[in-house]
């Protein structure tokens, strides 16, 4: 097996690369500030071992967010790179079975991954040498739960990979599938613990998917805002089942998909309704509301031709797709309040409030990255920007064009859930004020979330590296916040969790809604002052840098 | 259809990437009207003299205009003035053809009414009207190429700049460019066209730059270019058999003036020798062979083109180079070093 030429070739082309390296050091320099910032500096020896536990959870926690983000970087892009660049007709031209391939990419990514917790090594060492902390019950249990949301990760990613058409693309369903399985799985247990019903069973059994719990469990942990998130059997057990399972399933799909058919696409030939026979114009007008195949009129004299070229050149962008999404948000958020109505004793109308607000966060952390990151990087990479610099557009009116398109797309997410609040205020009047805080911290997280990925799109040539970098610092920001969070009764204090969730406007959003966990902290009005001067700076960032690349070289 | 006043002038433009010159003191001019044919290999500085003018690239010192307007100080007019296609076509996802147009026409403010009928026109003008609803990254090089042309005749104007058109192309859709560039001709366009293909050039420009290692090599009409490498003129001598090649290179050494460039070709029973004679002596080469009993069946020029002269050019700026660095190498001791690995690695 490791005679295997796609392990060597994999493996050396990733750490030539400057990134590999980068993250490498990143990593090994970051773990060891960690430690020497929660090393007692004062000369008393902590016989009973809390000091160290402390510095081992805080470990913990970061080194599973690290695992998170940096993990699927580079196996996302590994096969729809090489569909793009024809090497994939080679290899699959070459004697190598799918098998071997698959193995070949999946051991590579994973040397790299097993290269990245080495560096993480000296500062396990570190806490393990304050001690208090087991290397049997802790150290190895930490290690494992690392280990297999690397393979899970990892697995995924390359499924991904080979599904995707473009890299930014295959970047975008990696980060999103590893958000819900990271995070999101979570949510449903959190909301319905308690609950007699069989989803609050389905739940319990869905967060085993998540490597949270099980962290939870290495570094013994309390439950997260009055939920058992913690397994009340061994989550490390239960994470390493669910996780293998759902790695077994997506290595099978991946070696499955990967043969010829993966490079055998007909090219469109672009069928229009308009020249197409009656039944089928009626068909098509009674199943879409607004046929994407129709030809379209010209772009108006008063609307910006880039956000029209933005919203025609985006898959879901064209409105059939966007009245899609309005239309599923509209009716889950309606579908919660009446809930709220049936079920408000057992729930409450917050708990349903606090149901909407982390969907659409979710939501807005899910979609701003895919819309933004790519605003001025696919059209240098494309070389297309060499097209709008010919043109007489101003640096001002491109932006202003394609922020446009993104705005526009999220407002209408966020309008999407007016019902829901609407109908919730019916039921509790008192809740308006709340409400509108809720949208305000939502709609200020989505311009900041925007703006930080087309500030970032603007440095990058190619787009899937500045999606993985927008992905990557928003949920260092917000996710790393939450991360604190966890960490409120020990190490961090009151005041420290407090100032790091003033970065984040959907824990903002969750502390107005009065979600338990959050209800204590008062984020508002600080954090919108936050989000608001950073969201200003970036949009200065991004109007110098789009007007720097208009400019001749 | 060229009329005498220029459109396009360049003046001592020279662009340096650090130490690197990409290009070197140019000077041109391009009448209204004309066919342009920029040549070079890669690295020669087209691409760097094509962006300065189109204002993507700002020169180190020089001037170059477009219809009196400055590349660099009036950069807004230009854009109007110019069409540029770039050697990337630089498509778009998800967007029909007539959809991509569509933009760059609104792009340029060109009014709804006005684009929609400037979008059929040069859908005609390029042959293209059969694939107005093809998603653009669904289209074959070759008709990407010609929506690209299309694209950059959506403002009318006045000058158009062709990165490498027919690269890529197979030869039915370089034929097809082919006339397409020359329809724009006879619209009365002015054509700057790069290409490698020099005999595809050949044939549509009625004007030519060799550019090498950054400087204007020749330029002028596509006779005036190949009459001035002409000096070494190719001359071809059929034998009777090809037993009699060797004497016959042996005739020839003794009268060529150009000894060392006489090539025997047994199997053909052809000799080639090159020569700056005029015909009256090269009757005494002639004579000369018979005289020696060689059996002429043919003594004939081999016609100059294109080609024959990007080759003289080069050859001899290539050699230039090689001299001087030999003579670098001999008073340095170091080993002699072509240059033109510096130059595959110029900023083209």
């Amino acid at each position: 097996m490791l005679n295997n030429p796609v392990i060597a070739r994999e493996l050396l082309g990733l750490l030539r690369t400057r990134r590999s390296i980068a993250i490498l050091t990143a990593v090994a320099v970051a773990f060891s500030l960690l430690i020497i910032a929660r090393w007692p500096s004062d000369g008393v020896v902590d016989l009973s071992g809390a000091t160290s536990r402390d510095v081992f959870r805080v470990f913990a926690y970061s080194l599973t967010a690290a695992v998170a983000l940096l993990v699927p970087v580079f196996p996302s892009t590994s096969i729809v790179q090489e569909k793009q660049t024809g090497t994939l007709a080679l290899l699959l031209n070459s004697p190598m079975g799918p098998v071997a391939i698959y193995c070949g990419k999946l051991i590579a990514a994973l040397g790299f991954v097993l290269l990245l917790l080495s560096a993480t090594l000296p500062a396990t060492a570190a806490c393990f040498t304050l001690g208090g902390v087991s290397l049997f019950d802790e150290v190895l249990p930490l290690y494992l739960v690392l280990g297999v949301t690397s393979v899970l990760f990892t697995t995924w990613s390359l499924l991904v990979s080979t599904v995707a058409i473009t890299t930014d693309g295959a970047v975008r369903g990696t980060f999103g599938g590893v958000l819900v399985m990271f995070l999101l799985v979570l949510l449903p247990h959190y909301f319905l613990d308690g609950s007699e019903s069989s989803l609050a069973g389905i739940a319990a059994i869905l967060r085993n998917v998540s490597p949270v719990p099980a962290i939870m469990d290495v570094v013994g942990h309390a439950d997260v805002g009055s939920r058992q998130l913690v397994s009340q059997n061994s989550g490390v057990a239960a994470f390493t089942l669910f996780g293998g399972i759902l790695s077994i399933l997506f290595a099978g799909m991946t070696i499955g998909r990967l043969n010829q058919t993966l490079l055998d696409r007909a090219r469109s030939q672009g069928n229009v309704t308009d020249d197409r026979g009656t039944g089928v114009r009626i068909f098509r007008r009674l199943m879409f509301l607004i046929d994407p195949q129709r030809r379209k009129s010209g772009i108006g004299p008063l609307t910006n031709s880039v956000m029209v070229k933005e919203f025609r050149s985006r898959q879901f962008g064209r409105l059939h797709w966007l009245l899609r999404i309005v239309g599923g948000c509209a009716i889950v958020s309606l579908g919660l309040a009446f809930a709220a109505t049936l079920g408000s004793e057992e729930w409450g109308v917050e708990t349903i409030g606090a149901i909407i607000v982390s969907m659409q966060a979710a939501l807005i952390v899910l979609f701003t990255p895919s819309l933004a990151s790519g605003l001025i990087s696919s059209e240098r990479e494309s070389g297309s920007w060499e097209l709008l610099r010919m043109t007489p557009l101003s640096a001002g009116r491109i932006v202003r064009g394609k922020l446009l398109s993104v705005i526009w797309t999220l407002l209408i997410l966020l309008m999407a859930s007016l019902p829901g609040y609407g109908v919730m205020i019916w039921i509790k009047p008192i809740l308006e004020e709340q409400i509108i805080q809720v949208l305000i911290c939502l709609a200020v997280g989505a311009l900041f979330a925007m703006l930080l990925s087309a500030a970032v799109s603007s440095f990058f040539v190619r787009t899937a590296p500045a999606t993985v970098a927008s992905y990557s610092i928003l949920l260092f920001l917000w996710a790393g916040s939450l991360l604190v969070w966890l960490g409120r009764d020990a190490p961090f204090g009151y005041s420290a969790v407090q100032t790091a969730l003033s970065i984040n406007p959907m824990a903002a959003a969750l502390s107005v809604i009065g979600t338990p966990g959050f209800e204590s902290y008062n984020l508002v009005p600080v954090n919108w002052w936050v989000t608001g001067v950073s969201s200003g700076l970036l949009l200065v960032i991004l109007l110098i840098q789009t007007w720097r690349l208009t400019k001749p070289e | 259809m060229v009329s005498q006043s220029p459109v396009v002038e360049i003046s001592d433009l020279t662009k340096r990437y650090g130490e690197f010159t990409a290009l070197d003191s140019l000077t041109l001019s391009v009448d209204r009207g004309t066919i342009l044919g920029f040549i070079g290999h890669n690295g020669a500085g087209k691409t760097t003299a094509i962006r300065i003018l189109v204002g993507l690239a700002r020169p180190t010192s020089g001037t170059a205009t477009i219809a009196g307007a400055d590349c660099v100080k009036q950069a807004r007019k230009v854009k109007h003035l110019v069409g540029y296609m770039p050697d990337r076509f630089g498509s778009y996802s998800n967007m029909r053809v007539r959809e991509y147009l569509d933009f760059f026409g609104a792009a340029f403010g060109i009014k709804r009414r006005v684009r929609n009928q400037r979008i059929d026109e040069v859908l005609d003008v390029t042959a293209s009207r059969y694939m107005q609803d093809r998603y653009v990254e669904a289209l074959s090089h070759g008709m990407q190429q010609r929506i690209g042309i299309a694209r950059t005749l959506l403002h009318q104007p006045e000058v158009l700049i062709l990165d490498e058109p027919a690269n890529g192309l197979d030869p039915q859709a370089r034929i097809e460019m082919r006339e397409i560039l020359l329809r724009l001709a006879d619209l009365g366009k002015t054509l700057i066209v790069t290409s490698h293909i020099l005999p595809e050039l050949a044939r549509i420009c009625n004007q030519v730059a060799i550019l090498h290692r950054g400087k204007l090599q020749a330029c002028g009409s596509l006779e005036e270019v190949t009459r001035q490498f002409q000096q070494n003129r190719m001359i071809e001598v059929e034998l009777a058999g090809a037993d009699e090649v060797d004497h016959a290179v042996s005739v020839l050494r003794q009268h060529s003036d150009t000894a060392g460039d006489v090539v025997p070709s047994a199997a053909e029973s052809i000799v080639r020798f090159r020569t700056e004679k005029r015909d009256a002596e090269l009757g005494n080469i002639l004579s000369a062979l018979v005289s020696a009993n060689v059996r002429v069946t043919q003594f004939r020029e081999v016609a100059s083109d294109l080609e024959e002269a990007y080759l003289s050019v080069t050859r001899g700026e290539n050699n230039n180079g090689d001299q001087q660095a030999a003579t670098a190498s001999e008073s340095t001791g170091a080993e002699a070093v072509s240059t033109e690995g510096s130059e595959a690695s110029g900023a083209e």
